[in-house]
């Protein structure tokens, strides 16, 4: 679904080709062969104690490749639009522009709209811009993966896509540890919720 | 996290869809094999814009409590600080009064343009108030429903007034992600009665006024424990200035041991066990810590110098905000509640009457900052970020205020203000821990108030 849009993909589709990919393969590894120099026919043994002589170190075997798993890249778009059918949508109103939130196939944003808003402003309202370098984190996007308990609180936030801007990444994090809690589950003993923090300039 | 299986790249491109791109903020939702949502940053938070419809009126005598109900609903939900209530002349003329009768579509157009809705009956059936109130989601058009709540209490003008702040706590509690609301929870103060102060208490917006003490003497700084089940307070009786506590489950004081000097200003500890007061027994005033029965007190401040009015940080219960004379005029100290790690807050003027914030954060306390002969002088209430140390005003130019309190939710700080200066016409205001929606709670002769911590 991806490549149904009519944009280039992002730097993150980019890494399932091998030709472009950002990983180098290992070149296999040649040690240099060490011989003893020759010796000229004006040279003097020189008295000392005999070195045994040197033997060419044996080429060690490349270790073993793993087989990295390809994660095929999201169905979602990249823009953060469901390409998907919309089954309800809920859009908030708000100063600078409308954030949508559309709700694909699974029943708890489906049915727990509002939750899902909560959790939108409250990390957003924790999201302290000032802590990410402007000028690295222009138009770059980070998304911090974290659980949501029974009670609300949140834990277990990392990274799981980071957006070249360490500081960006940093201050995701932080601005979703900085939540003290969402106010209880209204079901469910546990949710995932992935939230990506968009930089940009005011 | 295990990850499912996802569609890869070349099975999609058979399938074209026209995609929507909003300009900065677009959210997306997917859900994993696991339970779980995503969702985005947008750039501008507002407040949750809520229509409170007026309850349909059931059978009975309703019209009486529901005009009571109806009003008070709406401005609990209006002095929440985090809702932008729809004004009455914009909803909708209909009066739903059960999920059925709902037309949802209506709210959710101009002109009320509700993201919420609170809508329900409220009827009077043989002598008792059956209430039903439901909070509907406007923009989940499939499944709108947040909360349904039944209500059944006695019928009188204080239940409907409560049914409606219980109604309106829920609804903040769900809608606020998890912060208490305020509509429940009460503010103890001084009344001034004619030459005698005694203790008052009324609900958080001013209504039900009524005393707590009948001593008929001199009673001041107020304070509700933390499970609000007794109220501390200093009173003057035949050996001078004393801790007194007063139960509001047994109805009638309890006992406080006595000891000798002035005792003054009581603060209790978030764990609902000590209590800190200013005492002068060792003939300077300085902060001890008891138990809530006054055994086992021990001296925390030993500097010459008054020290007075402590005030625990309700967050962790480990350190103490108070006030000192130690270097000339009354500054605002913190220590940790064994009187080590003594740091200065305020850098000069006369500060007083400090309050913690509940998140723990902020201190809000009266300061004159130009205090002395000839300096223009007026005390304001001013909220310091204590890790920081920077501070901002709070009220400008309108007489001198005094006692903040906050609120259970950090959001509201109530405090004394006397808009002429004379003592005798303090009143108490409300206002938003940012300066707005100041407001009047009582009128003159009230004095320094106490928000209880739930």
């Amino acid at each position: 679904m991806v490549a149904s849009i009519p944009l280039p993909p992002t730097q993150r589709s980019l890494d399932t080709g091998v030709l472009t990919s950002e990983a180098p393969s290992p070149a296999p590894v040649t040690a240099k062969e060490k011989t003893e120099t020759a010796a000229t026919p004006d040279s003097v043994a020189i008295p000392e104690k005999t070195k045994p002589p040197k033997v060419s170190e044996k080429p060690t075997p490349a270790p073993p490749k793993h087989v990295q798993p390809i994660t095929p890249p999201p169905t979602k778009a990249v823009t953060g639009e469901t390409a998907g059918i919309r089954i309800a949508q809920s859009t908030m109103e708000l100063k600078n522009g409308t954030s949508s939130v559309s709700i694909q196939d699974r029943s708890f944003g489906e049915r727990y709209a509002y939750y899902v808003s909560i959790v939108n402003s409250k990390v957003s309202q924790n999201w302290y811009k000032s802590e990410a370098d402007p000028i690295a984190s222009m138009d770059k996007s980070a998304t911090i993966v974290f659980d949501i308990d029974r009670e609300g609180v949140p834990s277990n936030a990392r990274v799981e896509t980071r957006s070249g801007s360490p500081s960006l990444d940093t201050s995701a994090l932080r601005a979703v540890q900085r939540v003290d809690g969402f106010g209880p589950l209204p079901a469910g003993n546990r949710i995932t919720v992935e939230f990506t923090f968009h930089f940009r300039p005011q | 996290m295990p990850r499912p299986q996802r569609t890869p790249l070349l099975r999609s491109t058979r399938r074209f869809r026209l995609v929507v791109l909003f300009a900065c903020l677009a959210g997306a939702l997917t859900l994993r094999a696991q339970e779980g949502f995503h969702t985005e940053t947008s750039t501008g938070v507002t407040n949750i814009r809520i229509a409170v419809a007026d309850f349909k009126p059931g059978s009975g005598d309703a019209q009486t409590f529901k005009g009571t109900f109806d009003t008070t609903l709406y401005a609990d939900l209006a002095n929440a600080g985090i809702f932008d209530v729809v004004s009455k002349s914009l909803q909708p003329q209909t009066t739903p009064g059960v999920p059925a009768e709902m037309n949802i579509q209506q709210w959710a157009v101009a002109p009320a343009s509700a993201a919420m809705v609170a809508f329900g009956n409220f009827s009077v059936e043989s002598g008792k108030i059956v209430c039903n109130g439901f909070l509907f989601d406007a923009k989940n058009a499939q499944f709108p429903q947040i909360l349904a709540k039944q209500y059944n209490e006695e019928a009188s003008d204080d239940s409907a007034r409560q049914i409606a702040h219980r109604f309106a706590d829920e609804i903040i509690f769900r809608l606020s992600g998890g912060s208490q609301g305020i509509a429940e929870s009460k503010i103890v103060y001084v009344k001034f009665n004619g030459a005698d102060k005694e203790i008052w208490e009324m609900d958080y917006d001013g209504a039900n006024q009524h005393p707590i003490s009948k001593l008929g003497s001199i009673s001041l700084s107020p304070r509700i424990s933390p499970d609000n089940s007794r109220i501390a307070f200093s009173s003057l009786g035949k050996d001078g200035f004393q801790i007194r506590v007063f139960s509001l489950i047994l109805g009638r004081m309890v006992t406080f041991t006595g000891t000798g000097g002035t005792n003054l200003s009581p603060a209790w500890a978030p764990n609902g066990k000590d209590i800190a007061y200013s005492s002068s027994r060792s003939g300077d005033p300085e902060i001890w810590i008891s138990d809530a029965n006054g055994s086992l007190a021990r001296r925390i401040t030993s500097f010459r110098g008054p020290d007075v009015s402590p005030t625990f940080n309700p967050r962790t219960g480990s350190q103490i905000a108070w006030i000192s004379g130690r270097t000339g005029l009354p500054q605002l100290y913190i220590m940790d509640t064994d009187g080590s790690a003594v740091q200065r807050m305020t850098d000069g003027g006369y500060a007083t009457s400090p309050s913690w914030s509940p998140n723990g954060q902020f201190l809000a306390f009266a300061w004159d900052r130009k205090y002395g002969p000839g300096a223009p002088g007026g005390q304001d209430i001013y909220v310091m970020e204590i890790a920081t140390k920077r501070w901002i005003q709070l009220t400008h130019d309108g007489g001198r205020c005094d006692f903040p309190s906050w609120s259970p939710d950090g959001r509201h700080i109530v405090y004394a203000n006397t808009a002429d200066g004379k003592a005798s016409h303090m009143k108490i205001m409300t206002m938003l821990a940012d300066g707005t929606q100041k407001r009047a709670l009582t009128g003159t002769g009230a004095d320094m108030p106490n928000w209880s911590w739930k």
